[in-house]
């Protein structure tokens, strides 16, 4: 079976959970004897593979992130062009291998940015097209003003796809429900991790994760005043960046608690690894999260998790504590709690690490290519 | 046939901003509007149906369908708050002369496991008293909670002066022998009633599974079943709440009680004999060893459901000293708090065990999951040690 899969990130680049997703996908599917052709666009960082089955083709350049909005940098006006274009240049090169190296059985999208490519190829070329959903515009927007150009173009490529793969069922029921998409064509297959290894923990609190509004770094800010009360050598970490983080150091300095809360900026990989390995509690209080892949890399790492409601984490996994996003009291009281009761910490963790053996790439690869012998 | 009827009091959310607030009273520990809705649908749908059924069915075979009954503390409790017709129905079962009532502690707890064995004895004197007040009766056997049993429990329970006990037939303590007889426990003088889990549980778990081979269960094979035992006595324990709310009445397992007494007396060598006569009619063939704690709970069929993970034991043990507390302070509302606190459904709420159990657990709790469990039970154990001083 040789799959072309269209992407947008791979590492060592990476911007958000989709990169970490289409990496342990296809090296699981090369393991599996899937052929897999990866096409990305070129970044600083060179990609690559050292998997006979498993080629990462890189194409043109681009300044678009997946995550990113129109009004978000000075690309302005030319953000829809350059989407546009990124697009052309895919199904140029996917047409050029195919014509020089033979025909390929199905083509495989993640998420909205290559969705215009991938139903051109799939009408040009004739063969059956796959779309992973890891967000929705109505996700990325925490469903205040979704913007209708993203949703259009995910709609039309929800609807030419001959299977979509969902990341949660939490995604699969706005795909049915938003995009008017019947259910059976939609499967659901949850995101996996590479294990952490457990650090030396200490008194830290920790959220990760792009500040925008969809990921809710504000409930954790307010969450964190309210520990404070309480426990007041708590240290709390907001790791990443993102259009919140002047409006959140300006909220933490308003509550008087900017002494307590370290506010990281983007991290390496390694630091990630590390930030994740000595927190005692890592928060995940997403607005509408499809999955959330950062929770079970937290987890791996021994580090008892809180969740909001509204994640296809939540769905997924028992051993972790779940709140409502919004309800930042019993947010705190949780964080609180594992804070004051070891056994709780404790017990999270080692159960959480047993769950976390369950979710592996090589079962989302068997999963996939369950939904790939449905259409080929 | 015996039958468990027992209800906890659930707790209300209680978070770490609640501890040491000095305007809570510990009465709002508990959640008395939950505990009335869950009381009142069970009553409903099992309590009172059963036990009007049951009635029937023993004056409709003259006596000849017996039964026994343990009824918790909290439980009557319940019936005196809330619906007083409960316990006149099972007054009016009592009359018939084919009823008894099993002895256990008042709070259904964990006690029998403490370090000192004296509150144990206080909650059992207290569910004793509470049987005489009611039903002007004293049980002569002993059931522990959820039939937690070991060499220790055994020789406590016979010095109290009780004739048997019962417990779970495990195989484990069993080995190639039967649970169809009495047995004696190696530390005491006092019969032991093991419970027939197959047979029990084919009525408690598996009535209605679809995949089960004995499925559809009907009262003449049920009754076939029970003919061709070897043995004394067939023990058939079962949870009050199988009839009409684990198993609903769409189940058939009403029916399949109705038609049960006279499918089973067709039989010439079966017939119904309550706890109390059971341990009177049959002498002991054997004696049982049982070092550590067994119970009837989950597939383990040990103390693993409520003290199996470091959360549980944490509870147990902060319940442990809490004691020791609240009996140097002495203040009654404070021993009354402390004691509802004991029922072992608070620790079971906590338990982590997974898969099969696991789903069994979930049935039962109000919580999310056992951490939640955890937390919210830890808050209030915090918040009542803050307060005896």
């Amino acid at each position: 079976m040789k799959i072309a899969m269209i992407g947008w990130e791979y590492p060592p680049f990476k911007a958000g959970g989709l990169a970490t997703h289409c990496y342990g996908l296809t090296n699981s599917l090369a393991d599996k004897n899937i052929k897999v052709y990866f096409f990305m666009p070129k970044t600083k960082h060179k990609a690559g593979s050292n998997k006979a089955n498993l080629k990462v083709i890189e194409v043109g350049e681009t300044e678009i992130f997946p995550y990113d909005r129109p009004d978000d940098k000075a690309i302005g006006g030319k953000f829809f062009e350059a989407v546009h274009r990124y697009n052309d240049l895919v199904v140029a090169r996917v047409k050029a291998i195919a014509k020089k190296e033979g025909k390929f059985d199905a083509i495989h999208a993640h998420d909205w940015l290559t969705m215009e490519a991938a139903t051109t190829l799939k009408q040009d070329l004739g063969i059956p097209l796959i779309l992973t959903i890891h967000s929705t515009e109505y996700d990325r927007s925490g469903w205040v003003y979704p913007n209708q150009w993203f949703i259009d173009i995910e709609r039309a490529g929800m609807q030419k796809a001959d299977r979509i793969i969902a990341v949660s069922s939490y995604t699969k029921n706005i795909i049915v429900e938003k995009y008017g998409i019947h259910p059976d064509k939609v499967s659901v297959v949850h995101n996996a991790v590479y294990p952490i290894p457990e650090g030396q923990k200490q008194d830290l609190v920790l959220f990760l994760g792009r500040l925008t509004i969809q990921k809710g770094a504000e409930f954790f800010l307010k969450s964190a005043k309210k520990v404070l009360d309480f426990e007041p050598d708590t240290r709390f970490v907001i790791a990443g960046t993102g259009d919140m983080l002047p409006r959140l150091i300006h909220d933490a300095v308003d509550m008087g608690i900017s002494d307590r809360v370290i506010f990281t900026g983007r991290l390496t990989d390694d630091e990630v690894k590390h930030i994740y390995s000595i927190s005692s509690v890592y928060v995940m209080p997403s607005v509408s999260e499809p999955f959330g892949i950062t929770a079970l890399e937290a987890i791996s790492a021994g580090t008892p998790t809180i969740v909001s409601k509204t994640t296809g984490f939540s769905e997924a996994f028992k051993n972790c504590l779940k709140v409502d996003f919004w309800d930042t009291d019993e947010m705190a009281n949780k964080i609180i709690s594992l804070l004051r009761y070891d056994p709780l910490s404790r017990t999270l963790s080692h159960e959480g690490k047993r769950e976390i053996n369950l979710f592996t790439w090589d079962r989302v690869a068997d999963r996939t290519i369950e939904v790939y012998n449905g259409v080929i | 046939m015996y039958f468990e009827v027992h209800q906890p009091m659930r707790l209300n959310h209680f978070s770490v901003f609640n501890i040491g607030n000095n305007t809570s009273h510990p009465s709002y520990y508990f959640n008395d509007k939950l505990n009335r809705e869950i009381f009142e649908k069970v009553a409903h749908k099992c309590y009172l149906p059963t036990n009007k059924l049951l009635l029937n069915l023993i004056n409709k075979h003259d006596g000849k369908f017996r039964i026994s009954y343990s009824l918790t503390g909290t439980f009557f409790e319940y019936c005196e708050n809330y619906m007083p017709e409960v316990l006149d129905s099972f007054k009016e079962l009592f009359k018939t002369g084919a009823v008894d009532f099993i002895e256990e502690t008042y709070y259904h707890s964990l006690s029998s496991l403490y370090d000192e064995l004296d509150e144990f004895e206080e909650q059992v004197k207290m569910h004793n008293n509470m049987i005489k007040k009611v039903f002007n009766y004293r049980p002569r056997v002993f059931r522990n909670t959820e039939a937690i049993y070991d060499n220790r429990i055994a020789k406590k329970v016979a010095e109290m002066g009780y004739k048997g006990i019962l417990t779970e037939g495990t195989d484990k303590i069993l080995g190639w022998r039967s649970p169809n007889y009495l047995y004696k426990p190696v530390s005491a003088n006092i019969k032991v009633l093991m419970r027939n889990y197959m047979l029990s549980d084919d009525v408690g778990f598996r009535f209605s599974a679809r995949q089960w081979p004995g499925y559809p269960l009907t009262a003449d094979k049920y009754a076939n079943w029970l003919a061709s035992c070897q043995g004394d006595i067939i023990n058939l324990f079962i949870d009050y709440e199988t009839f009409g709310e684990h198993q609903w009445t769409e189940t058939g397992i009403f029916d399949f009680l109705f038609h049960l007494p006279e499918e089973v007396l067709k039989h010439h060598h079966l017939d119904f004999v309550t706890v109390s006569e059971a341990v009177e009619r049959y002498n002991t063939v054997d004696e049982i060893d049982v070092p550590w704690a067994i119970s009837w709970a989950d597939a383990d069929r040990d103390v693993s459901t409520w003290l199996g993970n470091d959360m549980q034991k944490a509870c147990f043990n902060e319940l442990q000293n809490i004691g020791r507390k609240v009996k140097d302070n002495g203040d009654k509302d404070f021993i009354n708090t402390w004691r509802r606190l004991q029922t072992s459904d608070h620790l079971y709420y906590v338990s982590t065990k997974g898969l099969e159990d696991g789903d069994v657990h979930k049935y039962f709790s109000h919580y999310d999951n056992p951490y939640d469990g955890f937390i919210n039970y830890m808050n209030i154990l915090q918040d009542l040690k803050q307060k005896i001083v």
